[in-house]
């Protein structure tokens, strides 16, 4: 009780001793030196979409409960002047992506806005990589929504972090710095959209967030990280055999909409209801979302074939996260996609994507099986 | 004995009946042309071991499994591979010293030469299988699959994970998807590459793991799948020959803990190791085993993360082992000690394999 009561007290107190704006560095080092030639340096675009990286709290103890009207936003020029380091490894060039600040969360017209900007920015020669910040809830489907439609070999590197820009031990500057880096990078080329938190480099298509406030919360349950992004060096040990970016059928091109799909949890007596009140709003396709290697109940079973009739798709997915759902002989006679092993949100993405091209199972079959 | 084996093999067949017209289908198609040849190369290990009863899960030492029990414990294999096999040896993991490696390298590079050969498959103790493998990562010249495969339980066992390990192995052996992704480690249905791989676990079958990395992929009853492919550089592209070898370079490790003296690293230099490996640091002796020209290597004792260079680790002419664990740095070490004792050379070396 005491201790619950003194560290109440420091968050009250704090404010009362003035506002920390910048970023919550340790001051008790300087940054490194820039080097003599920064010309030479590549050029990376620094893309933010906002995010807890791009958040303020106060006080500085705040991680939980920042940002609001109350805090002014990060800005990109922000990141640069609390981070001189950044410009010692890249010639940073700003580009906002953000929406506006009353902006309740990510939507997808903000997806198509970033593709679309980022398939013009890699035509730039001079153009080395790109770094999207993201909060850190959606930045997995963010990243592989890019990953398919982003026409590219070049890195583009998506980062956040876990505690606002003026937490204590904030994770964001390292971070931002790593993911600089690993743009900057010769060996990040060709291994479609990359995610840099924590200093593990992983894939869009198999990260995923699974710790709601740790730092070491991205991870790739069923297959590892790909690289390091080490003091010494940004080091790569994989590279994806999926298909992406200028590899993807889907890349290259503008989807200012996208045909519409849920998803339906299963779980112990889940009912059918859902999933017919979803036929019923239009949807082309659903994910049912399965116990075990993705099972889903009796009832929802029974909706998915009144779905089928009508011309719905259905992919199935696994809650367990870790697995693949698999192509068996029970599946394909009920013409029930296996999602692999992507989770739900983003067998939703790549759904949506296939049936922009096919209605055919047996395709959108083909396109679970190689991205 | 015979009754489990049987009815083991009625479940198997049971299952794939159940779960894999996939791999029905691609049995049928495949009977019009002939199966990939792969060839079963059997060290021994538990999964060719007996044990006095059926509950036995150690100590297991009632017998050996030849390698055509362990053929026709799995007639399912029939519709996967033309399977033929070579029996190297029949031991336990700590028998597998340095002339049994160099006699499987050889062995494996001649039958991979061939042009009918698809796959290699190496059954080997679980305890130092990861050592094999990543021997076999740098001194092996194909781009064929070759997939190291063992068992947590012996053959005798209720629950044994041997035959479905073995079934699996055969199966990424033929798969084309396999080639050029150097050797591969098949356990627990996990494709785990041999660099990235260590024993994680006494007994459990899901003992494999790659602590930085992760698997590569899986053979699941629908199909065998990967994700990932490895960049460091591993068999076709390895610069390590060890044909005209009957031995390689003393190299030995020395453990760190509180209080460790570097009396080990004076032994092994007397005993005169060409290289050690070391997980911290070793006071004078390490300076004193550099003046007899010992090379020394910095690796770790975490089981996960990079150790890194720096110009002042490389200014004392330490090599440091990126993430690979002592025993694995030490093989890398003993094949660099055959082309060169220069540390900036083998730093090199530590750099790309």
């Amino acid at each position: 009780m005491t201790l619950r009561k003194s560290v109440l007290c420091l968050l009250l107190a704090v404010p009362l001793c003035g506002a920390a704006q910048a970023q919550e560095i340790p001051r008790y080092a300087p940054p490194p030196p820039l080097p003599a030639d920064t010309a030479a340096l590549p050029t990376v675009v620094l893309m933010s979409y906002g995010g807890t990286i791009a958040s303020r709290g106060q006080p500085r103890l705040n991680i939980t409960n920042y940002g609001g009207k109350e805090n002014k936003r990060v800005d990109p020029q922000d990141w640069l002047d609390d981070l001189p380091e950044l410009r010692g490894i890249a010639n940073i060039v700003l580009d906002d992506a953000r929406g506006p600040a009353d902006a309740p969360s990510a939507v997808y017209a903000d997806q198509v806005r970033i593709a679309r900007r980022m398939n013009e920015l890699v035509q730039d020669p001079k153009v080395q990589g790109i770094v999207l910040t993201h909060g850190t809830n959606s930045m997995a489907e963010t990243a592989y929504y890019l990953n398919l439609v982003v026409k590219t070999d070049k890195p583009i590197v998506l980062v956040g972090s876990q505690r606002p820009w003026t937490g204590l031990s904030g994770d964001g500057p390292r971070n931002l710095y790593d993911a600089v880096r690993v743009a900057a990078s010769k060996q990040a080329w060709g291994k479609g959209v990359l995610h840099c938190m924590d200093q593990f480099i992983n894939t869009a298509r198999d990260v995923t967030k699974t710790k709601a406030y740790r730092v070491q919360t991205f991870q790739g349950i069923d297959v590892g990280a790909i690289g390091f992004a080490d003091p010494d060096q940004v080091v790569f040990y994989r590279e994806p055999v999926r298909r992406h970016t200028s590899a993807s059928e889907f890349a290259g091109r503008d989807y200012p909409a996208l045909p519409p799909v849920e998803i339906a949890y299963s779980y112990r007596d889940a009912p059918g209801y859902p999933i017919d009140a979803m036929v019923k709003r239009g949807v082309k396709g659903i994910v049912v979302d399965g116990t075990g290697a993705g099972s889903p109940t009796a009832e929802q079973t029974a909706a998915i074939k009144r779905a089928q009739a009508k011309g719905v798709v259905v992919v199935a997915t696994a809650r367990t996260r870790g697995g693949r759902v698999q192509d068996t002989p029970r599946r394909r006679d009920a013409h029930i996609v296996p999602g692999d092993n992507l989770p739900p949100e983003k067998a939703r993405i790549l759904l949506q994507l296939a049936l922009t091209r096919t209605r055919d199972v047996q395709d959108v079959q083909r396109i679970f099986d190689e991205y | 004995m015979n009754d489990i084996a049987n009815d083991m093999k009625i479940r198997l067949a049971v299952l794939l009946i159940l779960i894999a017209p996939g791999l029905a289908v691609g049995t049928a198609a495949a009977a019009a042309e002939p199966l990939p040849q792969v060839r079963l190369f059997t060290t021994g290990g538990t999964i060719q071991s007996r044990g006095a009863d059926r509950q036995t899960l150690m100590e297991y030492n009632a017998g050996k499994v030849t390698p055509q029990e362990l053929i026709d414990d799995l007639p399912e294999l029939k519709g996967v591979a033309d399977l033929s096999y070579t029996e190297i040896a029949n031991v336990g993991s700590p028998s597998m010293k340095t002339p049994l490696l160099l006699k499987l390298a050889s062995e494996v590079n001649a039958w991979l030469a061939r042009p009918e050969a698809a796959g290699a498959v190496v059954t080997h103790g679980t305890a130092t299988l990861e050592e094999t493998a990543y021997f076999l990562n740098l001194v092996v010249h194909s781009d064929k699959p070759v997939v190291m495969v063992g068992a947590m339980r012996p053959f005798t066992a209720v629950s044994r994970d041997g035959p479905f390990n073995l079934y699996n192995a055969v199966r990424v052996a033929a798969t084309p998807a396999s080639k050029g992704k150097g050797v591969l480690i098949m356990l627990n249905d996990e494709i785990n590459a041999a660099r990235d791989t260590t024993k994680s676990n006494t007994y459990r079958v899901e003992t494999f793991v790659a602590r930085d990395l992760g698997p590569m992929g899986f053979a699941d009853s629908d199909r065998v799948v990967y994700y990932r492919k490895p960049l460091y550089r591993h068999t076709a592209r390895s610069e390590f020959d060890v044909s005209a070898l009957s031995d390689l370079p003393r190299v030995d490790i020395s453990y760190t803990y509180q209080d460790a003296d570097g009396v080990e690293v004076d032994a092994f230099t007397a005993a005169g190791a060409k290289g050690i490996v070391l997980t911290g640091g070793a006071g004078d002796a390490l300076k004193r085993a550099q003046d007899q020209g010992v090379v020394i290597v910095m690796s770790d004792r975490k089981g996960a993360g990079r150790v890194m260079t720096s110009a002042r680790v490389a200014a004392r002419g330490i090599v440091t082992a990126d993430n690979l664990p002592p025993h694995k740095a030490r093989i890398l070490l003993r094949l660099a000690l055959t082309r060169t004792t220069d540390p900036a050379e083998i730093q090199r070396m530590f750099n790309e394999y």
